[in-house]
């Protein structure tokens, strides 16, 4: 019995000393641990202690190791360790700050709220240009707050779809990352940064467009920076706008419906250097139709893809001033048998040659076309004109640029033919909406209207395409095309 | 040749509170040396109490008995309170034996051999000498018999020349009694200067063997010496009280207290001049031994006090999710420098403390400390330096074991109330603890354990009549050793830390 309790006590005092061990390499050994270690320099360490978190967009990504006095007494040094999730986050034009409450006045708010129940840590943040990797063992420069574009809650993430574009303004009015964007005064977007041009002429404001908002943003679109403006006259009376914008500014931008061509990422845009004077049309009476007609089925969810397509152009006149051309219309998405996106469509939405008219000369001098197609995943991208029925039927066929690898689109099985169904068997017409989406079904009356939105829809009868919906704008009736015109190397595979 | 014992008008009295008990007035006796003497009386009669005179064994820490006249042995007058015999010229059996239970039977027998600067060697002749050749290895395993000669064959190691037996045939039935007799007087016959004084009940078992019978005469308070044949005359009138003198209370308390100060000091003077020691391996062993008895029991309480305290700390954390950092700091400091070792200096006290106070003070009870004395043996170098060196070294180790166990279960607990990693934890928990916070808890836990032993040692070897008072005796050391305890660590936190 002495001798169990013995080996007991041995046991004990060898676990005791075994832990000691795993303690003493746990201090003495924690910067071997993979990660980053990396020395930061604060003019004030701002309570910092040692054990803190390291956090990388809310993340705990490390821990400050220690922190303490630089020789010469002018810093404070703490030793940071990254773990290896977060390592390769921090690039060398990331910022490091401590996070402690922080009260930036009545338009930017509160932060590091949190820190008024908790230690202080140390956050970073990395620009969406990220630099290269840090080495381990750098040796940075604190910020002594945190840097603009870094309070995570103004920055909402950045979802496939969404319209990532450049304004560029001739001055900032107090513009900074999460200040909102703002079409007919509803948020579609944020600011994400602020940035003053390498030439220091303007100021370049990286802005977000929401995938569901992206729609209002064309190529006619006006761009301001929405702050307080006074307009008007002593008789006339004084207008005082975007009071909002009193407390905290924002980019508020305006196009009508139907002007510009959709816009890819990387747009770049001019601001106005004042808020234009312009008047917010009333809501269209198709609008207000819509809002009283029965509500429509859903659209269905078979595997027939549908995109928006935006075309415009130029006709230029001999005698007259030059008309712009631009139509809106849908497209039926499929990929050929060389791998290639190729959207059909109707020759009248996509060729202005095929349209227009001049009345000198017959052939009409179209210029400056351009093609964008809105996938429904959000997703714009240009497009050409591959193809056109040389018989002179109303088909035409785009190849998509930059459509990624793995694009679905509409499979070979699911297209049929007219002729295949009694005349009396029920079709249905189906469009892309304005998000790119398809919008719900409606039925294919005989002498159906050429509404505008409707020239290229899918002609569908059971789950099967059976043809582009058709007509001439300006004229009245459309028909139905077959996709059988189409030649073989551009048929679905 | 000169007298063994002189009694020249000779008087003992116990001293108790407010009296003075009279056993003894003017006797005068002589006993020649080489006889072997059976020594009656009736029980209370202070025939154990003159023995204790004669060995040397009267209680340091009461009032000593008061003697007057002269008690002369071998040329030293005793009663005068000046003189004292020679190591080794006097043994006891005594009536308990006192037999040392750690020990085996012939390693009680070599151990006051080795006391006596004789071979160990010898032991076996001695035991065979005192009719047990071969004895069990264990005390326990001895019969009432047995442990009687074991306690001759120890006595004769130094061989004495005054052998002193307190009731040696007391349990025996007769014909155990007659044989423990004729060992004894066999042993008195193999020195023939060797006097032999037998205090016993039964005369019967000793026909033929003595030389004299010392009778005791309680209601006169005499001692004579009778014929060999002398049988107590049977009697049905009751033994009357012996006479009491009255005494100052006062003076008694005084006395009393002054001897308790005064053991006090000698306790820690021995504790300080007896710290070589002698006995190292039974210091090693008995460091050992506080070592490894209580590590897992002040491991487990370390680690259920700093799991907890972590774990509530953070879980129960007012300001939620709140200052983990600053909590774990604190409560690493406060666990690593202060609350831990405090705590494991009481479990350890319970644990072990308790354990040594028992130990001793059933040694003192059952005389073990008595034949150590006996021997010729300090009991400080048989007791307390072990016990110091074993509370000095064991105290810092078992304490740091609780620290240890404290950490690592506020590791876990961290990793469980808030999802801490290890090295987040570590760097934190440590981050204000010092060097010098090791060596401040090194220095309590020693100083701790160093006067916990005291502690012990002092109350465990203190006058114990009953198994109720070796029980006071272990309350008092957890009691006197947490309050030591207690002290020490908060004075020192108080003067390093404030």
């Amino acid at each position: 019995m002495h001798r169990l309790r013995y080996l007991i006590g041995l046991c004990t005092l060898i676990a005791a000393a075994l832990g000691a061990l795993w303690i003493v390499r746990l201090l003495r050994h924690a910067d071997e641990r993979p990660g980053l270690p990396l020395t930061l320099e604060w003019r004030d360490a701002q309570g910092l202690r040692a054990g803190t978190d390291v956090r990388y967009r809310g993340v705990t990504v490390g821990s400050v190791r220690s922190v303490a006095i630089s020789a010469d007494g002018s810093k404070a040094v703490a030793q940071l360790r990254l773990d290896p999730s977060g390592a390769g986050h921090a690039r060398v034009n990331s910022s490091f700050w401590i996070v402690r409450p922080r009260f930036r006045g009545l338009t930017a708010g509160a932060s590091g709220l949190d820190t008024l129940v908790r230690d202080p840590y140390v956050a970073f943040f990395t620009p969406a240009e990220r630099g290269s990797a840090l080495a381990p063992g750098s040796l940075l420069t604190g910020s002594e707050r945190p840097p603009a574009g870094s309070d995570p809650e103004a920055l909402g993430d950045v979802q496939h779809g969404d319209l990532l574009m450049t304004l560029l303004v001739p001055e900032n009015h107090g513009l900074k990352a999460g200040s909102a964007v703002i079409y007919r005064g509803m948020q579609t977007g944020e600011v994400r940064s602020v940035a003053l041009a390498p030439s220091g002429t303007h100021v370049e404001v990286a802005l977000r467009i929401e995938r569901r908002h992206r729609q209002t943003v064309t190529d006619r679109s006006r761009f301001w920076v929405a702050r307080p403006h006074v307009s008007g006259a002593l008789l006339s009376g004084f207008t005082i706008s975007d009071v909002s914008a009193l407390l905290t500014p924002y980019v508020s931008y305006i196009g009508e419906p139907g002007q510009g061509v959709f816009v890819q990422d990387g747009f770049r845009a001019a601001a106005e250097a004042e808020r234009p004077d312009l008047d917010v049309a009333a809501v269209p009476a198709a609008a207000v139709a819509a809002a009283t007609a029965p509500e429509a089925s859903p659209a269905p969810a078979d595997e027939v893809v549908l995109v928006r397509i935006t075309y415009a152009a130029t006709e230029r006149d001999t005698l007259s001033s030059d008309d712009e051309l631009l139509r809106h219309g849908t497209g039926v998405l499929f990929v050929d048998r060389a791998g290639r996106a190729v959207v059909v469509t109707a020759r009248a939405l996509v060729d202005g040659a095929y349209t227009e008219h001049d009345f000198w000369w017959g052939d009409p001098e179209i210029v400056d076309e351009q093609l964008k197609v809105l996938l429904p995943d959000g997703t714009v991208l240009r497009a050409g004109r591959v193809w056109v029925d040389p018989e002179g039927a109303n088909l035409a066929a785009l190849v998509l640029d930059g459509a990624r690898p793995d694009l679905t689109g509409t499979p070979s099985h699911r297209i049929g033919r007219p002729t295949e169904l009694p005349e009396e068997a029920p079709r249905c017409l189906r469009a892309a909406g304005p998000d790119g989406g398809t919008m719900p079904e409606q039925e294919l009356q005989p002498g159906a209207s050429a509404s505008a939105e409707l020239l290229g829809a899918a002609v569908v009868h059971d789950g099967k395409l059976l043809g582009l919906w058709t007509f001439l704008p300006g004229g009245e009736g459309g028909a139905v095309v077959s996709l059988d015109r189409l030649p073989d190397d551009l048929r679905p595979r | 040749m000169d007298p063994a014992l002189q009694l020249r008008g000779f008087g003992l009295a116990h001293r108790r509170s407010g009296a003075e008990e009279v056993l003894l007035e003017h006797v005068d006796l002589e006993l020649r040396q080489g006889g072997f003497f059976v020594f009656v009386g009736t029980s209370g009669g202070g025939k154990s109490s003159l023995l204790r005179v004669l060995a040397g064994l009267t209680e340091s820490r009461e009032p000593p008995p008061r003697m007057t006249g002269e008690l002369v042995v071998f040329g030293e007058d005793l009663a005068s309170g000046r003189a004292s015999l020679p190591q080794g010229s006097v043994a006891a059996v005594l009536q308990d034996e006192g037999l040392l239970d750690e020990l085996s039977p012939r390693q009680n027998v070599e151990l006051a051999l080795t006391a006596a600067g004789r071979s160990r060697k010898l032991a076996p002749a001695l035991l065979a000498q005192a009719g047990i050749p071969a004895p069990p290895g264990r005390i326990a395993q001895l019969s009432g018999g047995m442990r009687k000669r074991v306690a001759v064959a120890r006595a004769l190691a130094s061989s004495p020349r005054l052998l002193l037996c307190d009731e040696p045939t007391a349990g025996l039935d007769p014909a155990a009694a007659r044989d423990v007799a004729r060992v004894l007087r066999a042993a008195h016959d193999q020195q023939p200067q060797r006097t032999t004084i037998v205090i016993t009940h039964d005369v019967d078992a000793f026909d033929g063997l003595s030389d004299g019978v010392l009778v005791l005469d309680r209601a006169a308070r005499s001692l004579r010496l009778e014929q060999p044949a002398w049988r107590p005359a049977p009697s049905t009138a009751t033994d009357p009280s012996p006479r009491e003198t009255p005494e100052l209370a006062a003076a008694h308390g005084i006395r009393r207290w002054l001897l308790q100060a005064a053991a006090i000091s000698e306790t820690v003077l021995d504790s300080l001049r007896r710290l070589p020691p002698v006995e190292l391996g039974l210091a090693a062993r008995t460091a050992a031994r506080f070592v490894l008895e209580p590590a897992l029991f002040v491991a487990a309480a370390g680690a259920v006090i700093g799991g907890l305290a972590t774990f509530f700390a953070l879980r129960n954390n007012p300001i939620e999710g709140g200052f983990e950092t600053a909590l774990l700091t604190g409560a690493g400091k406060v666990s690593a420098a202060v609350l831990v070792p405090m705590l494991s200096g009481f479990f350890f006290t319970a644990r072990v403390a308790a354990g040594a106070a028992a130990r001793i003070g059933t040694m003192k009870r059952t005389q073990q400390i008595a034949a150590l004395r006996m021997m010729g043996i300090r009991p400080a170098d048989y007791l307390l330096t072990p016990l110091v060196w074993g509370m000095v070294l064991a105290t810092p180790i078992v304490t740091l074991g609780g620290v240890v166990a404290a950490a690592l279960a506020s590791a876990f607990a961290a990793q469980l109330a808030s999802g801490t990693s290890a090295a987040s934890w570590a760097t934190a928990y440590f981050a204000a603890v010092e060097p010098r916070d090791a060596l401040v808890v090194l220095a309590k836990a020693t100083l701790s354990g160093y006067l916990v032993a005291l502690a012990c040692y002092h109350l465990g070897t203190g006058p114990k009549r009953s198994g109720a008072e070796v029980g006071a005796a272990v309350d008092a050391a957890i009691v006197v050793g947490m309050a030591f305890v207690l002290a020490v660590h908060a004075v020192l936190t108080f003067v390093v830390y404030a």
